[in-house]
């Protein structure tokens, strides 16, 4: 699905990515973890346009194209999709407008007609009950005045009408009660399939616990300084972030 | 010689025009004194130039050197190209003006209520020698462009309501410029006398039709009976080759209410002042105002609250939005008086800057003269949340879309306070497609 590779990148020309190397095949959902600092929100925008980086070094494929080279909405209509840390509101114009703009766009791309009226509203009771909102939300403007909680179901949810090949979820599992973060991590587990992969940016085991991942990595310093199977949550949670400087130097002698 | 004893070759033109059309201009021979006062008033002063406080920003100049001329009668119009600018399902009575003069074929006053008498303003000053050109109870019209439009209008909208009279719908006031024919003048002069516990709502629409350069000078008074109600809409669609000068005077009596929302998407440029005097006790009047000039329009908005007695409320919220060369002016005076202890007043001016090139100056003015009151005020010029742009750039909207779609939301929120949701609709639609790529996303509002 996606390929990155000796990925560097900074930000008013203060590097945030040194090197970071990343295989997720298709049908793959991969974890990345590390503390605070460490790059994955970077290589989250990265990854989904967002311009304010400098990519200064090596490349990212996705589905055999190069990534870096499209807009963010091209990437979109690619079937990119990122879940943000922190969605923003945009009053006065409503969930279901913004999907339904999203969705023809996506479809302008690929030189199909307009989604159907019905067939559009159809999909979205089916997929808003997935997440515990109402219609009467998805009505309302873009997130205008959702709670932090359902702003995050709301990303689920679009993510869930947009059907991404690649979600990217940066923290969407960040300040969640256990009732929301089930929805979160039943809305990735529906969209798991054989051709779609999602990578998961956390700081939490939990999240990890409902939505097994096939691999987790350790971003550090932006490098990935350690990966591995699931069972390597627990190892971080027992031991912390603390010991990795050492990996680190170990992984470079 | 000093330039004071220089004749204005503007001026001259003015004064000549003046002769010429004298004899067909509406009213008694009272008014036609009034009229030749005002007509000295304009050419003493002459137009205003940007080293007038009060018209820094706005330079009357293209309008100055051009000689514009009183249309003796209207342009026959594509009626096809009038309904390209009809609001859908938008019920209402309707009055139409072409080249400043009343059209009795697109006009619809069939089905008035009781009480309510809509009709041509130059009509009801035929009618009755006792009704001036000016209306006497509002002391002083400032500005020497509000006194050339009492020494030239035509013709206008005269509204009266009865005491206790409710108009059942609003009232569509349409004002064409028809821009058939080189330098016209459109001079119109609305008159609104609204009786004790009367309501009505009146929506002006200035319009402009054709490729020639015009000038539209609109003034309106309103008297507002004590307790009347009165909402106006402001909605200026002049042509890219319009110049639109217009001027609002509201005189309110006790617990009177003005709503006043003003649109303004046409025209090359526009100034508009706004006032309204609150001569009594718990006199409420609001203000909103959303501006939009794009490619090379300019835009200036004046308004004047003035507050004479205890009591009295003034809201005034104004949205801003410059794009590509666009300039936008905001100048909001709030003026409380002596007397008028307990005002409770609030202004604010929101300006949304989408290109370097666009350029809004935003100005509260606030004279207190009374020491218990509640004055709140502020502005902001800012641009578009990047982190909001980019939000729904990864949903797979255009950059251009975006920036549409972020710019109807911000204006959206006074937009809606109007309440009649044909004509936002209609306004917002028409701000759309005026703004690049928004085009695609008219079907939000």
């Amino acid at each position: 699905m996606i390929s990155i590779k000796n990925l560097h990148a900074e930000v008013e020309g203060k590097p945030i990515l040194r090197g970071v190397d990343l295989e997720i095949p298709d049908g793959e959902v991969h974890a990345i973890m590390g503390p605070n600092g460490s790059g994955k929100s970077t290589l989250a925008s990265i990854l989904a346009g967002r311009e304010e980086y400098e990519v200064t070094q090596g490349s990212v494929t996705y589905k055999g194209q190069e990534l870096l080279e499209m807009d963010a909405e091209e990437r979109a209509c690619e079937g990119v999709f990122l879940g943000f840390q922190y969605p923003v509101e945009i009053p006065g114009v409503s969930n279901l407008y913004l999907l339904r703009a999203a969705l023809n766009a996506r479809r302008k791309y690929r030189g199909e007609p307009e989604i159907d009226a019905v067939e559009f509203m159809q999909m979205a009771q089916e997929k808003i009950g997935h997440v515990g909102m109402s219609m009467e939300m998805a009505k309302r403007g873009v997130n205008e005045d959702f709670s932090g909680g359902e702003k995050k179901r709301n990303e689920i949810f679009q993510m869930l009408m947009l059907e991404p090949s690649l979600a990217v979820l940066d923290e969407t599992d960040s300040g969640l009660d256990i009732d929301a973060l089930k929805v979160v991590s039943d809305g990735i587990n529906r969209l798991r399939s054989p051709e779609r992969s999602v990578v998961l940016v956390t700081h939490y085991k939990r999240l990890l616990e409902h939505c097994v991942p096939d691999r987790i990595h350790v971003l550090y310093q932006g490098q990935i300084v350690r990966s591995g199977g699931p069972e390597l949550a627990d190892t971080l949670e027992a031991e912390g972030y603390a010991n990795l400087e050492t990996d680190e130097a170990a992984a470079t002698s | 010689m000093s330039a004071a004893e220089q004749i204005d070759p503007s001026i001259d033109h003015y004064l000549a025009e003046f002769s010429r059309v004298e004899r067909d201009l509406p009213g008694s021979d009272d008014s036609k004194r009034t009229r030749s006062t005002e007509l000295k008033r304009f050419a003493d002063a002459g137009f205003p130039t940007t080293r007038d406080e009060q018209w820094k920003y706005t330079s009357l100049q293209a309008v100055e050197k051009r000689r514009f001329e009183i249309s003796d009668e209207p342009a026959a119009i594509d009626k096809s190209a009038l309904d390209a600018f009809m609001p859908a399902d938008f019920e209402a009575h309707r009055l139409v003006l072409v080249d400043g003069h009343f059209s009795q074929a697109l006009s619809d006053l069939s089905g008035l209520p009781d009480g309510v008498t809509v009709r041509s303003f130059a009509a009801h000053l035929r009618e009755n020698d006792g009704v001036d050109v000016r209306a006497r109870e509002i002391d002083d019209e400032p500005g020497s462009i509000a006194a050339m439009n009492a020494a030239f209008f035509t013709d206008g909208a005269y509204v009266e309501t009865a005491s206790g009279a409710v108009l059942d719908k609003p009232l569509h006031v349409i004002c064409v410029s028809s821009g058939a024919h080189d330098d016209r003048m459109t001079q119109v002069r609305h008159r609104y006398v609204f009786g004790d516990n009367s309501q009505a709502t009146i929506v002006e629409h200035a319009i402009g039709l054709g490729d020639k350069a015009y000038f539209a000078n609109v003034v309106t008074e309103a008297l507002m009976g004590r307790n009347a109600q009165m909402t106006r809409v402001r909605l200026q669609q002049e042509s890219e080759r319009g110049y639109h000068v217009s001027a609002f005077f509201g005189q309110q009596r006790r617990d009177s209410r003005i709503y006043n929302h003003a649109f303004d998407l046409g025209g090359r440029l526009a100034r508009i002042d706004t006032n309204s005097r609150l001569v009594d006790q718990n006199a409420e009047v609001h203000l909103n105002g959303v501006f939009v000039p794009t490619g090379r329009q300019h835009m200036d908005n004046h308004t004047t609250i003035d507050h004479d007695t205890e009591h009295s409320v003034s809201r005034e919220h104004y949205k801003g939005v410059a794009a590509g060369h666009g300039r936008g002016v905001f100048n909001g005076r709030i003026l409380i008086r002596k007397d008028a202890q307990k005002t409770d007043s609030d202004l604010s001016c929101d300006a949304l800057l989408l290109s370097d090139k666009a350029e809004v100056d935003a100005k509260p003015e606030l004279e207190i003269y009374a020491d218990d009151v509640t004055a709140g005020h502020g502005s902001t010029v800012g641009q578009l949340d990047e982190d909001a742009v980019f939000y729904l750039k990864s949903r797979g909207v255009s950059e251009e879309g975006a920036r549409a779609i972020l710019t109807y939301s911000f204006a959206n929120a006074l937009v809606e306070q109007l309440g009649i949701a044909s004509i936002e609709r209609y306004v917002e639609a028409a701000m759309l497609k005026k703004l690049p790529g928004g085009e695609a996303f008219a079907d939000l509002a």
